[in-house]
């Protein structure tokens, strides 16, 4: 289990990673963040690329800073450094659930925001919660910097809207507004593992206690995270209750498409998943939004 | 005067033994946790090559043409083989059954996803892994065999076409009036079981060094082996060398739990060797080999079973149809797993009679290894769920319908239907232990409870016997030959006193170095400090198997103890003529060699063996002036097999009793451990630290077993599971914290009184859980037969059970 031969750059700067990358643009080119996916890729030799371009040397890439109603987090910063961030658990309480869920601490010392993102795994969390909390992906190449919104980024299975040629610099994740309920669930064989299938979603209640606004994505259950925009739309100026998450939880089951089918669970499995993971979602988000923090009298 | 070896600790010559029977620290650890243990992948020889290995990509196939010559013309490629010159080399690899084997690498065909096909001996790992991209093999495919009932009709494709058939082995043990028994039953159960294929999971894979001698024409092997005796012998057998020529010298290792077997690896690797001049070639085993290639898969097994039961809660018969899947050959020597259920066919139950119905079939997919206990933990698991579909039936708690057919305490030995003898037990003191300790009363309530608010939670009361000491006996049935397997220790004292204690198996995870150490500084009254323990290579030491069946630890203790008297008697003797007393007036006694009744004379045992060895003048002229002793331990009143496969064969019954409380989310399928508790008798504890530990690794693989581990194989043989993403190990996460107890009924049959207990909980835990999710699901009239309980297979029952119209 070695990789074939390839040749590695390991710039310091963004702008030389840049310039390299515009110069090797024929060449088939792979870059390294945390390589929690990549190097065993590399050493089943399912990756060959003839030059890999490794960006963990590149100390600009690596910070969470708060930008206005932003959170902005350095591509190359850790999952751990995530984890462990204060303003993080201040600010983004979602985003410090979903890290939680990423792997074991081992790996989440060497992952990487942004190799998750550029990696699009249709089980990753980290793609689910950009599309749930509406993030903004930041890209840098030879023509310039331009900034993706995460529906428009996750094209599908293992695809994005990035260039060849162009680097992930940074994920901008909006600051959880007050009244904003939340959750982020999945269900996986070990704790760790990636998901037979997971939910995010975020809401917000009007005076009256009807939704005024619903995000929800399903992750791990088909080819790539989706928003359930029908199921959203439903839900909009609803009484929030048990009947009513049933109903989108059946939506969201019938509504699957192509759910995958693994040696872990059968496409059958992860319909039912998916309706299962939205009521389990909305109540969890619909417990925060009134300002209650669910999981006390219920069970995980 | 024969050597004496104690029964107990008050028969040690030391009036305050300090460790035996002490949770002590490991002697091992130090170099463990310091990384300064020597694996076989530190250690690196001058001129060494390393070797990867092509493997079939296909589960079966013809090979048309190999094209070694783009691989041979790569810079740093220094040999290339295939099987022309395994077959010029060496002969097929024996099995268990007999003569079910093919050469090390693939001739004519390939016959499962993962068989060595080609090999490449390069100057670095990376060279000869673009070496082998490089072969050229042309398949012509053939139809796989992958189902092992249809493997069995007539017509089928042939896994070795010279075997006429897939069958390798179909007979019917009956023991007893089986059918007077089921006629007589006032209830008799049956139900269907499906055990999915799994297996060990060692830390560390397997590797080798390989160097051929090209002068002498003799082969070194450096390997982290289990069991080197074996494993050497084996190896001269395939090579066609003189048994003598082949030494092996094993490496401390990381784990085995069944899965270092390595043969046809090594193999390979020593064809390597010789074709590359004798340069030494290393071969380490990576993980993927190891899943697809390796030791790792156990158990593929369909069952029937059938009791007999009467109204009074009485089991009166036990009936096992048993299919196991063996994979392409017999070359991992899966087979004998079949075969060690004769060991505790009815488990701890005075079950009176029982048949065993064993069909073994080749398929398509890898040879079967052994796995940590070695077959009866599939067994176990259907008969505890047998007995619980009985219970249930019988309106009967589980705990007292086991206490009901438990063999009597006052009735050991005991001979069970299959022909082994218990040695000792006391299997109600061991339940009431388990029930006051999951207090057990307060446990239904609070299952009971849980239902209630529509919870689905399920309890299981579950017992089982790990055999221990194994012997080949066991597994004649399968075409294995010999009673007894000898261990052999050497106890020796230098000149400045210090002891060492030399053995024939390398360091493996279970503390025997430990254990040799514990007995040695007791029996001479001298610190750990004073012992070392050392693994001879198979040239030097002396008769040994090393770990493996739950023996090393009482034949170990069977082995030093035995060396250790050999030696007192040695030193007794020496003494005596310098005392001018009478060898039967000296004895060792704290260290000392003392005159009996006469105060004052006496010497310590340094300056006895000082004078063995620097003062010649002084010695009585028939003393032997070598300060050590060896002692080979076999294990006592063995007998051979009779025609129906009956026969003494494991030396010890450990017994165990596990309670648990789980919950199954009923939209999920996902299984939850609430409560886990164990009690366990495995006779003396001598070390109760290393016990422990054996019964928590145990119970982790247990839970992977009952719950996650799973090899599979599509339907044309391809496997799925060829990483650690598809085949999922049990983490700390999955494993539960567990409350233990422990009752100690000491074997009348071993030194000091212990029971093996290296596979442990093994035996039960996989029981116990299913039994678990079974009563769970009981209320909803679903149950559960197929192992592992997969929340996909759980979720499937749970909706059918819900929606019975729906599929009907």
């Amino acid at each position: 289990m070695k990789p074939a031969r390839f040749d590695y750059a390991a710039p310091d700067t963004l702008g030389e990673a840049v310039s390299l990358l515009e110069r090797h643009a024929d060449d088939d080119v792979m870059i390294l963040a945390g390589g929690q996916s990549l190097v065993p890729l590399l050493n089943m030799r399912m990756a060959r690329p003839e030059l890999l371009v490794d960006l963990n040397r590149i100390a600009e890439l690596q910070y969470i800073r708060e930008d206005g109603e932003w959170l902005a987090i350095g591509a190359m910063t850790r999952k751990r450094a995530v984890e462990e961030s204060d303003l993080v658990r201040r600010r983004q309480p979602a985003l410090l659930a979903a890290t939680r869920l990423v792997g074991h601490p081992q790996i989440r010392n060497r992952g990487t925001v942004g190799g998750s993102m550029a990696h699009a795994d249709p089980a990753a969390e980290y793609p689910a919660l950009a599309l749930v909390l509406g993030a903004e992906l930041r890209v840098v190449g030879p023509g310039g910097e331009r900034s993706i919104a995460a529906d428009e980024f996750f094209k599908g299975y293992l695809m994005t809207a990035m260039e060849p040629v162009e680097i992930l610099t940074e994920v901008r994740v909006p600051i959880l507004a007050p009244g904003t309920g939340w959750s982020f669930v999945e269900v996986a064989r070990r704790h760790g593992d990636f998901a037979l299938g997971g939910a995010a979603a975020t809401v917000r209640l009007d005076a009256s206690g009807s939704f005024s606004e619903v995000r929800i994505v399903l992750f791990g259950v088909s080819g790539a995270a989706v928003r359930l925009g029908g199921v959203e739309e439903r839900l909009v100026g609803q009484r929030p209750g048990d009947a009513l998450f049933r109903e989108a939880g059946a939506t969201a089951s019938e509504g699957l498409e192509e759910p995958l089918s693994d040696v872990h669970a059968s496409a059958e499995y992860r319909r039912n998943l998916a309706g299962v993971l939205t009521i389990r979602a909305l109540g969890e988000a619909v417990a925060r939004a009134g300002g209650r923090e669910p999981g006390q009298e219920e069970r995980r | 005067m024969s050597v004496q070896i104690p029964k107990t600790l008050e028969d040690f010559p030391n009036s305050a033994p300090r460790w035996v029977g002490r949770g002590v620290p490991r002697v091992e650890d130090p170099h463990l946790v310091t990384g300064r243990t020597e694996f076989i992948d530190n250690v690196v020889l001058p001129g060494m090559l390393h070797a990867a290995i092509l493997r079939s990509p296909v589960a079966h196939a013809r090979i048309v043409s190999i094209d070694i010559n783009e691989a041979e013309k790569l810079p740093g490629v220094i040999a290339v083989v295939t099987s022309d010159d395994a077959r010029r080399w060496s002969h097929p690899e024996p099995t268990v059954p007999e003569e079910w084997g093919t050469h090390c690498l693939a001739g004519d065909k390939v016959r499962y996803v993962g068989e060595p096909v080609a090999a490449v001996a390069a100057v670095n790992r990376y060279v000869a892994e673009d070496a082998i991209e490089l072969i050229a093999v042309d398949y012509e495919s053939l139809e796989a065999v992958v189902d092992p009932v249809k493997a069995m009709e007539p017509g089928s494709p042939l896994v070795i076409e010279e075997k006429g058939t897939n069958v390798m082995l179909q007979r019917v043990f009956t023991w007893g009036n089986v059918d007077g028994a089921f006629g007589d039953a006032d209830r008799v159960f049956t139900e269907k079981f499906r055990w999915h294929r799994l297996g060990a999971n060692p830390l560390e894979t397997f590797g080798v060094i390989a160097q051929w001698d090209p002068v002498d024409e003799s082969l070194t092997l450096r390997a982290s082996v289990q069991s080197a005796t074996h494993f050497g012998l084996g190896r001269a057998a395939v090579l066609g060398l003189p048994s003598n020529k082949v030494r092996v010298i094993a490496h401390p290792h990381g784990g085995s739990f069944g899965g270092k077997g390595g043969t046809r690896g090594t193999d390979v690797t020593a064809l390597l060797t010789r074709k590359a001049g004798g340069r030494p070639v290393k071969w380490i085993e990576d993980r993927a080999e190891y899943l697809t290639g390796g030791g790792g898969q156990a158990w593929d097994r369909h069952y029937e079973v059938s009791l007999a039961v009467k109204n009074d809660g009485r089991v009166t018969g036990l009936d096992v149809k048993l299919l196991d899947d063996m994979g392409a050959t017999g070359e991992g020597f899966g087979a004998i797993s079949t075969a060690k259920p004769l060991a505790s066919f009815t488990g701890p139950y005075a079950i009176p009679v029982a048949r065993y119905d064993l069909t073994i079939v080749a398929t398509n997919k890898l040879p079967q290894s052994p796995y940590r206990g070695m077959g009866p933990p599939p067994h176990n698991c259907v008969l505890e769920q047998m007995m619980d579909i009985a219970a249930r039936d019988l309106d009967i708690d589980p705990a007292e319908f086991r206490r009901t057919n438990f063999i009597p305490k006052d009735s050991f030995p005991y001979t069970i239907a299959s022909g082994n003898e218990y040695d000792s037990g006391d299997y109600e003191a061991v339940l009431d232990k388990a029930l006051a300790l999951a207090d057990y009363g307060k446990l239904r309530e609070r299952r009971d409870q849980a239902r209630a608010e529509g919870r689905c939670v399920g309890i299981s009361v579950v017992s089982a016997i790990e055999p221990g000491v194994f012997d080949w006996n066991a597994y004649a049935i399968v075409g294995v030959q010999g009673t007894g397997v000898p261990e052999g220790a050497t106890v020796s004292i230098d000149i400045m006193g210090k002891i060492s204690v030399r053995v024939g198996f390398a360091l493996e995870g279970q503390g025997q170095y430990t254990l040799a150490t514990q007995l040695v500084a007791d029996y001479f009254n001298v610190g750990f400090e004073d012992i070392t323990v050392v693994c001879l290579d198979t040239h030097s030491a002396p008769p040994a198997f090393g770990p493996g069946g739950s023996r090393l630890g009482v034949a170990l203790t069977g082995a030093v103890l035995g060396a250790c008297g050999k030696l007192r008697l040695k030193l007794a003797k020496v003494a005596a003529g310098l005392f001018q007393m009478d060898p039967e007036q000296v004895d060792l006694v704290d260290g000392k060699l003392v005159a009996k009744g006469v105060a004052g004379v006496e010497m310590p045992m340094a300056q006895v063996v000082g004078t063995m060895l620097a003062r010649s003048d002084l010695l009585p002229p028939d003393v032997d002036p070598r300060p050590e002793a060896t002692h080979v331990w076999t294990a006592p009143g063995r007998t051979e097999v009779d025609e129906e496969g009956r026969a003494k064969s494991y030396l010890t019954a450990a017994q165990a009793v596990h309670v648990v409380m789980l919950e199954v989310d009923p939209e999920t399928g996902l299984v939850e451990i609430l409560e886990y508790c164990v009690v366990d008798d495995c006779g003396t504890r001598l070390n109760p630290a290393t016990v422990e530990g054996q019964t928590e690794g145990s119970i982790a693989q247990g839970v992977g077993a009952a719950l996650l581990e799973e090899y599979v194989y599509d339907e044309q043989g391809q496997i799925l599971t060829s990483s650690f993403m598809d085949y999922l190990l049990p983490t700390v996460y999955e494993v539960p914290a567990t409350k233990k107890g422990i009752v100690v009924t000491p074997s009348p049959f071993t030194p000091l009184g212990a029971k093996g207990c290296g596979e442990g909980a093994m035996h039960t835990t996989p029981a116990a859980i299913l039994s678990a999710i079974n009563d769970a699901l009981a209320p909803m009239g679903a149950r559960a037969t197929e192992v592992p309980a997969s929340p996909n297979r759980l979720w499937t029952l749970i909706r059918a059970a819900q929606q019975p119209a729906a599929g009907e």
